[in-house]
């Protein structure tokens, strides 16, 4: 196995994560499949918006593009019709992807463009400070909702599942030989694949929320699959949680994967009319 | 001839934005430098259509329809629309359908809608009929460049039509109009 | 020479584009502009090209920032409305320094306003939409073969300064068929390519020219692009001499090359006590009436700028130490006359002539405002 260093902009260190993120995790279970595969470093291209996750592509030795804000998958998109030959992998966080962005990640899986989507979701807005995100369980504190969310959550998933995405699947950061096998199952997948990384933000939403620091919401995550929500129901003290409404668990591994027609752009009128 | 405004005016399904293209590019054949402008509204079918053609023997400066020299209608409502419009020196051309009573005594009426609808069974040619009526009547073009552009411009399995169409408008004037 | 043809203004900029270099389209449709759009996605697959219509104003213009780093000359057009979503892009675009050309055909506004009308209303929006300090190349041409031309210039001034271009035109230009002789070669502009080995390459390096070389994504150069203030490096810095540094780089590489960009049209303003100062297609009806005015025995003169922005204040300086008056005429209610009168400084007195109901300003209005009334006066 190569080191993993060989992928990494060291110079570019130290990085802007706080202690106990789990995102520095889930980068490295992503060089692993990459290494794994053997994907050519000059033919790799990530792509991101903006926020934490989005981050990550300016610590990784390939192209890449760090745009503005949900629109990832669009830059991706023109990325990809012009320079087939590249790999292209989104990062994007919950946010930025299921928000602002919300429309381009549809469309994107719509068009079964031949991209990775990697979702790190936290369930928050790290960067900008710990503001309520769509992926935020009802009740959650944060830094938009003193009182509580009183907004129903993404289930970025089957969302995805909806718009057509031909692969889908869910990881969670505390069990990287998993994470590193769905992405490389996912890199290799013709069209477009989706996987949605349960991470942590023990900063903002451990803190708000008093679910402990990264050690502690990992563990959740690896016991009982359910990412903040367990960690949450269990604090019974937290204003507005609709306990009963807790998922007892949440569905990891690879939720869908079909092979349809990958979109290559236009064809030509006459391949059309004849 | 120095600067010539043609504008044929009717509604949306008479071919008057091709027979407003079809004119600007004989004029190009003929030598001549022209442009053509049509009225965009919100829908695709129906309402009133409008084509103004510029044809000037230089170099045109301004593009669009100005002052109005000769003015075709070929539906009612483009006759209340854009008659009023039409200045003292403008010329009028009113399809005989659409003419009213009192219509003023220097205007030409011609059966276009009747003579298209009796070629090709609607108004599809509406247009084309008028520019037969207009060369016969003026001349502003060469014929044969306008027949060479309304070959090139329509679609191949109607070009014997519409031909037909642009002859039996000149004819219509030969006979000495209604 | 080619044969003269009949061509509307949007099937010209697609030319032009092609003609250019331009391998990429990527748009959402929007009246008046979609001819682009209809044209593009027949003619690009027969060039090796690709066509893309997007969900949004906002994408269109991020696939084609994506496709211009992946090597494409690329393009998207749309008007009023659209151009308000792609102006976060825009900025993306200049402080990136992505080449990329933006068509903005300009209809009625403000917001969804007069979609079948032309106006002039977005001068100011194309050059201060986006947010910061930015620079702005914006080129508005005024004829049919003027929109060939000046799309061409669009895609190798993006090339040549790595910067977004952006042509403006309104929905006459746009729509209206003129008969246009397309010349059969043109000069086209590639962006420049390093010469460092990947190893030792730094994609904000620039040369004294202020242009750094851009290599295409996949061609072995790794390299990082944002949008935050960034280093030699190109990566992300806080660093309050370095971001100045980045800002006034992407400010002087234009600026220091005025004469590349900026393109003036006069016509009879030697001896002229009166010039009429207009762009697009009222610098038509301008044209049209200075020459009538001329027969009247009228000392009029026209001044056209082809670059709105850079604003050529040279030139217009020039003409206002000549004339008594300038009067400037637009399709707004009075934009770039600000400009004007900041060129002039009080050496022409500047009056205005401005219109924004959806109509076009006509050579007889026009003539009218410059003829002197009995007592002299306009």
């Amino acid at each position: 196995m190569t080191d993993v260093k060989t992928y990494l902009r060291e110079w570019a260190m130290p990085h802007v994560l706080c202690p106990g993120c789990a995102h520095g995790i889930v980068l490295r279970s992503f060089l692993n499949a990459v290494d794994q595969l053997q994907i050519d470093q000059d033919k790799l291209a990530m792509v991101a918006g903006i926020g934490c996750s989005s981050r990550l592509v300016g610590y990784v030795d390939f192209c890449t593009l760090h745009g503005t804000h949900g629109r990832a998958p669009a830059f991706a998109t023109g990325l990809k019709l012009a320079r087939p030959d590249l790999k292209v992998v989104v990062v994007t966080g919950d946010g930025d992807a299921l928000a602002i962005g919300g429309n381009h990640l549809i469309h994107a899986a719509r068009r079964n463009i031949d991209i990775t989507v990697l979702l790190l979701n936290n369930s928050i807005y790290g960067m900008t400070g710990g503001q309520a995100a769509p992926t935020t369980p009802e009740g959650a504190l944060a830094s938009t909702t003193p009182a509580g969310n009183t907004e129903p959550n993404f289930d970025a998933c089957k969302l995805l599942m909806g718009a057509g995405a031909s692969f889908v699947a869910r990881v969670l950061a505390a069990n990287p030989m998993d994470m590193t096998k769905v992405m490389a199952d996912g890199l290799d997948h013709p069209g477009f694949s989706f996987i949605e990384v349960i991470s942590d933000c023990p900063e903002y939403f451990g803190r708000y929320n008093k679910v402990g620091g990264g050690a502690e919401m990992l563990t959740w995550m690896s016991v009982r699959d359910e990412g903040v929500a367990g960690p949450l129901a269990e604090k019974r003290f937290v204003n507005h949680i609709p306990i009963e409404s807790v998922p007892s668990g949440m569905e990891t591994g690879v939720l869908q994967r079909e092979i349809r027609p990958v979109y290559a752009g236009v064809r030509k009128v006459e391949d059309h009319e004849s | 001839m120095s600067r010539n405004e043609i504008r044929i005016a009717g509604a949306g399904g008479q071919g008057v934005v091709t027979a407003g293209r079809i004119l600007a590019e004989a004029a190009i054949l003929s030598g001549n430098d022209a442009t053509h402008s049509q009225v965009y509204g919100p829908q695709s079918r129906g309402g009133a259509s409008r084509s103004d053609v510029v044809i000037a023997s230089g170099e045109i400066g301004f593009p669009l329809a100005d002052d109005i020299d000769l003015l075709i209608v070929l539906s009612g409502e483009a006759y209340s629309r854009y008659e009023p419009e039409l200045s003292s020196e403008g010329r009028l051309v009113v399809d005989s359908r659409c003419a009213p009573s009192d219509l003023n005594g220097d205007a030409r009426q011609f059966a276009v809608v009747d003579t298209a609808r009796a070629i090709s069974g609607s108004q599809l040619v509406t247009g084309v009929v008028a520019l037969g009526v207009l060369q016969a009547l003026e001349d502003v073009v060469e014929a044969d460049a306008l027949r060479e552009a309304v070959s090139a411009r329509v679609p191949r399995k109607h070009r014997e039509m519409n031909l037909e169409a642009l002859q039996a408008g000149m004819e219509l004037v030969g006979g000495g109009g209604a | 020479m080619s044969q003269a043809q009949l061509i509307q203004g949007n099937e010209a900029c697609v030319k032009g584009a092609l003609a250019a270099g331009c391998r990429f389209y990527g748009g959402y449709p929007i009246t008046p502009s979609s001819e682009i759009a209809e044209q593009m996605v027949r003619l690009l697959p027969d060039l090796g090209g690709v066509f893309i219509q997007m969900e949004d104003e906002i994408a269109s213009l991020a696939s084609v920032i994506g496709a211009s780093l992946a090597g494409s000359k690329a393009m998207t057009a749309t008007s009023g409305p659209g151009f308000s979503l792609m102006q976060e892009h825009i900025g993306y675009a200049a402080m990136t320094e992505v080449p990329c050309v933006v068509v903005n055909v300009m209809r009625g506004g403000p917001s969804t306003g007069l979609p079948t009308s032309p106006s002039q209303g977005d001068v100011m929006q194309a050059r201060w939409g986006t947010h910061g300090d930015h620079p702005a190349i914006v080129l508005a041409p005024s004829s049919v073969a003027e929109v060939f031309d000046v799309t061409v210039k669009a895609f190798n001034l993006a090339e040549r300064f790595r910067t977004p271009v952006i042509i403006l035109y309104d929905e006459i230009i746009g729509h209206t068929r003129e008969s246009v002789v397309l010349p059969d070669s043109i000069e086209v502009v590639d962006r420049v390519q390093p010469t460092d080995a990947p190893a030792d390459f730094w994609p904000m390096i620039a040369p004294d020219d202020g242009v750094p070389p851009l290599p295409a994504f996949g061609d072995g150069y790794r390299f990082h692009v944002t949008g935050l203030a960034h280093d030699e490096r190109g990566f992300p810095t806080n660093d309050a001499q370095v971001a100045e540094a980045l800002v006034a780089r992407l400010h002087n590489k234009i600026d220091a090359h005025l004469d590349e960009v900026i393109e003036v049209d006069t016509y009879m303003v030697d001896d002229a006590e009166i010039a009429v100062f207009a762009y697009g297609i009222v610098g038509r009806s301008a044209r049209e009436a200075v020459m009538r005015a001329r027969d009247n025995g009228i000392k009029a003169g026209l001044i056209r700028p082809v670059t709105l922005w850079p604003f050529p204040y040279e030139q217009v300086a020039e003409v206002a130490a000549q004339v008594d008056t300038i009067l400037v005429a637009e399709m707004n209610l009075g934009q770039i006359i600000g400009e004007v009168e900041r060129a002039a400084a009080g050496k022409a007195e500047i009056k205005g002539y401005l219109r924004a109901d959806g109509e076009p300003i006509t050579p007889t209005a026009l003539l009218e405002a410059i003829t002197p009334d009995k007592e002299g006066q306009r």
